[in-house]
């Protein structure tokens, strides 16, 4: 039952330590949108079309600046600045309902998990172009615009 | 939007999540700022003074509770709601017990973060709003007053009422409770505060140079006027004038101040041409000003257009623990003054203090303290060192500043002056004690120096009283009893024969302004120069 959503935490929404690796994520990522449509759609719904994208904007900026930071601390084996990188992401994700680059993050983030960070780097990078381009759709068509 | 705009100061390192939550609190139309940085946060918390500020929890150099703990100790006073994760209540619980309001969890929703903002605003809102008006109930401190009892409370806030209006403002109030500190409160608390305040004492101004003090004169509109002078109601243009003792003024000067407080015009003295000025007016006596008018002694008409905000001042025995509270303020300041070591008062001389009922009230206890400051010294005033008036708990009431009878007979003002042609017990209006008379001394009581009591000294003590015998007795028959400004009038020559002519010293003596003295003295002598021979 390794990354199946049923599995996660039912307090918190986050996957038992050390149940996740890469793998798990990609075949769950089939079954599940990139971003939380509860948070993505009602930040959509609630702020003006021009916000919504600005927010966007931002946050693909963060992506872009963290996921070289992630990458950079992975090729020099800095496990600080790979944990800073992942929690900044998390954070970002997690503003905007980005749920599956969230959850990649934090387990990167978690010192207890076994995952490999140069993989979690590519998964990473992944994960954020899913991400950008459902917000991206979401932005273009948001809900309640029909 | 529920309330006035509010800063708010978003601290958090992740772009986006600032972006986010900047973005939900648009439609408030809050001030908002962002900090990255814990750092970041320190430096426009204390340059911005925000009234909220969402905290993360996860900053890049310290944490969102050391950012907390250090904004308080600077004195930031900010609501502060505290941002956390999926499973860190724990943190919320902690942040709480930091001094936090509230906090709220990520992601949020519109709704929560704006309702969460806003509880957090407006209970910070009310505990200032209680914060100022305990403050405002209990300050010992106004502009130039002293004093947190209820009575200088509500002068407070009259003063506080009444200085943003045009509106004239009368003082009442007995001589020495701060009736010309009170007029410069109403202007320094005006939006005339930028112009001139000009006060004029109109009892201590002979009455034909008052119209020339008050409106100026021209070059010669009389004799002496080599040059034009302006008045005070030019100098005070924009600003306060304040007229002191305007019952002194006379008559015919009324009618003159009534024109001009009507239509803002005065002609000086001598001049072809009014001028109009821009003057607010304050006026006090120590008099009650109806009695006055009804004694003729005050236009009615003047009085109506003076008496449009009355403020009357409560004499000093009225104000509780004022009189120790304003003790301690001019010992501090003549100790300094005087270079003695004096830091405060025994109990003993505390309860004295405050047991007396202060006929001169501030202007005596400021004189009573300016002369043990000036005759002793230590640590401490003890009991000993207090004027023997203030230790025989009864306090005296003052005696009424009535206009001295015609009738008096006038009294040479050098000189000895004559004995007391009665016992001088019988003429004490209130009683006084041997000069160095002690009351007995308790075990723990430092002895006095003996050569430093005989200020105190009454002048009308009899020398054959006997220490601690009370030297006064109420007259037995109506016959014997005396109008007051006769007694008054030996009792102020007396108290000059007794410090040889010095009147400040006199003054010092029986707890009055100097001017009191030179005022009573002047009066005494052209009823002596216009009295029948």
């Amino acid at each position: 039952m390794i990354g199946q959503p049923e599995a996660a935490d039912a307090a918190t929404g986050r996957w038992p330590f050390g149940c996740v690796d890469p793998v798990a994520l990609q075949c769950e990522r089939c079954k599940v949108s990139a971003i939380d449509p509860e948070i993505a759609g009602q930040l959509a719904s609630d702020l003006p079309r021009e916000d919504f994208v600005r927010i966007l904007r931002t946050f693909e900026d963060d992506l872009g600046r963290l996921a070289r930071m992630l990458e950079a601390a992975v090729a020099a084996g800095d496990q600080d600045g790979y944990r800073r990188a992942a929690h900044s992401l998390a954070g970002a994700a997690a503003a905007v309902g980005a749920r599956r680059l969230e959850q990649v993050a934090r387990v990167a983030m978690d010192h207890r998990s076994n995952a490999d960070p140069r993989a979690l780097a590519v998964q990473v990078r992944h994960e954020a172009g899913a991400a950008l381009a459902e917000l991206s759709a979401l932005a273009a068509d948001p809900p309640g615009s029909h | 939007m529920a309330g006035p705009a509010a800063r708010v100061l978003i601290v958090e390192d992740t772009p986006t999540q600032a972006e986010v939550a900047r973005a939900l609190l648009r439609d408030l139309g809050h001030e908002i700022r962002i900090a990255e940085t814990g750092g970041a946060a320190l430096e426009i918390g204390l340059a911005w003074r925000p009234d909220a500020i969402l905290m993360d929890l996860e900053l890049p150099d310290f944490s969102g509770f050391e950012t907390m703990r250090r904004l308080r100790a600077q004195g930031v006073e900010a609501a502060i709601i505290v941002v956390t994760v999926h499973g860190s209540v724990n943190h919320a619980v902690e942040a709480m017990r930091e001094g936090a309001v509230d906090f709220i969890v990520k992601p949020f929703a519109k709704t929560r973060l704006t309702v969460t903002l806003e509880n957090a605003l407006e209970k910070r809102a009310l505990a200032t709003e209680l914060r100022e008006v305990k403050a405002q109930l209990s300050r010992d401190r106004f502009f130039s007053f002293i004093g947190a009892s209820p009575a200088m409370q509500a002068v407070y806030r009259t003063i506080e009422s009444v200085a943003a209006s045009k509106a004239n403002v009368f003082i009442t109030g007995e001589s020495g409770t701060g009736k010309e500190l009170a007029a410069d409160a109403v202007h320094r608390a005006s939006p005339r505060r930028a112009r001139p305040f000009v006060a004029l004492n109109c009892g201590a101004i002979p009455r034909d140079l008052l119209e020339s003090e008050i409106f100026g004169h021209v070059k010669g509109a009389f004799t002496g006027a080599t040059d034009t002078r302006l008045g005070a109601a030019k100098l005070a243009d924009g600003g306060t004038l304040f007229l002191d003792e305007i019952g002194e003024m006379p008559l015919e000067m009324q009618v003159k101040l009534l024109r001009f407080v009507q239509t803002g015009a005065f002609q000086p003295v001598g001049a072809s041409r009014p001028e109009k000025v821009d003057v607010r007016i304050v006026s006090a006596t120590n008099r009650d000003p109806w009695a006055e008018v009804e004694a003729g002694r005050f236009r009615e008409d003047l009085y109506y257009r003076l008496y449009v905000v009355p403020l009357d001042l409560p004499p000093l025995r009225d104000r509780g623990p004022d009189a120790l509270l304003i003790a301690r303020h001019f010992l501090a300041a003549y100790a300094q003054e005087e270079g003695k070591r004096f830091r405060g008062f025994a109990r003993e001389a505390e309860q004295a203090l405050a047991a007396y009922g202060w006929p001169g009230n501030v202007r005596q206890l400021q004189n009573v303290v300016r002369n043990i400051v000036v005759l002793h010294d230590g640590e401490r005033v003890e009991r000993f060192m207090l004027p023997p008036m203030l230790l025989r708990g009864a306090a005296p009431r003052p005696p009424p500043a009535e206009p001295v009878p015609p009738e008096v007979t006038p009294q040479p003002t050098h000189g000895p002056a004559p004995a007391p042609p009665w016992p001088a017990e019988a003429a004490l209006p209130w009683p006084d004690p041997a000069p160095v008379a002690q009351p007995p001394a308790a075990a723990a009581e430092p002895a006095p120096p003996p050569p430093l009591a005989s200020p105190w000294a009454s002048p009308w003590a009899s020398p054959g009283a006997s220490p601690g015998a009370s030297p006064w007795a109420p007259p037995q028959e109506a016959e014997a009893f005396q109008p007051l400004a006769e007694i008054e009038k030996r009792y102020i020559l007396a108290a000059l024969d007794h410090v040889a002519q010095d009147v400040p010293r006199a003054a010092a003596l029986l707890g009055i302004n100097p001017s009191t003295i030179y005022r009573k003295l002047q009066a005494w002598r052209a009823q002596e120069t216009s009295a029948p021979r």
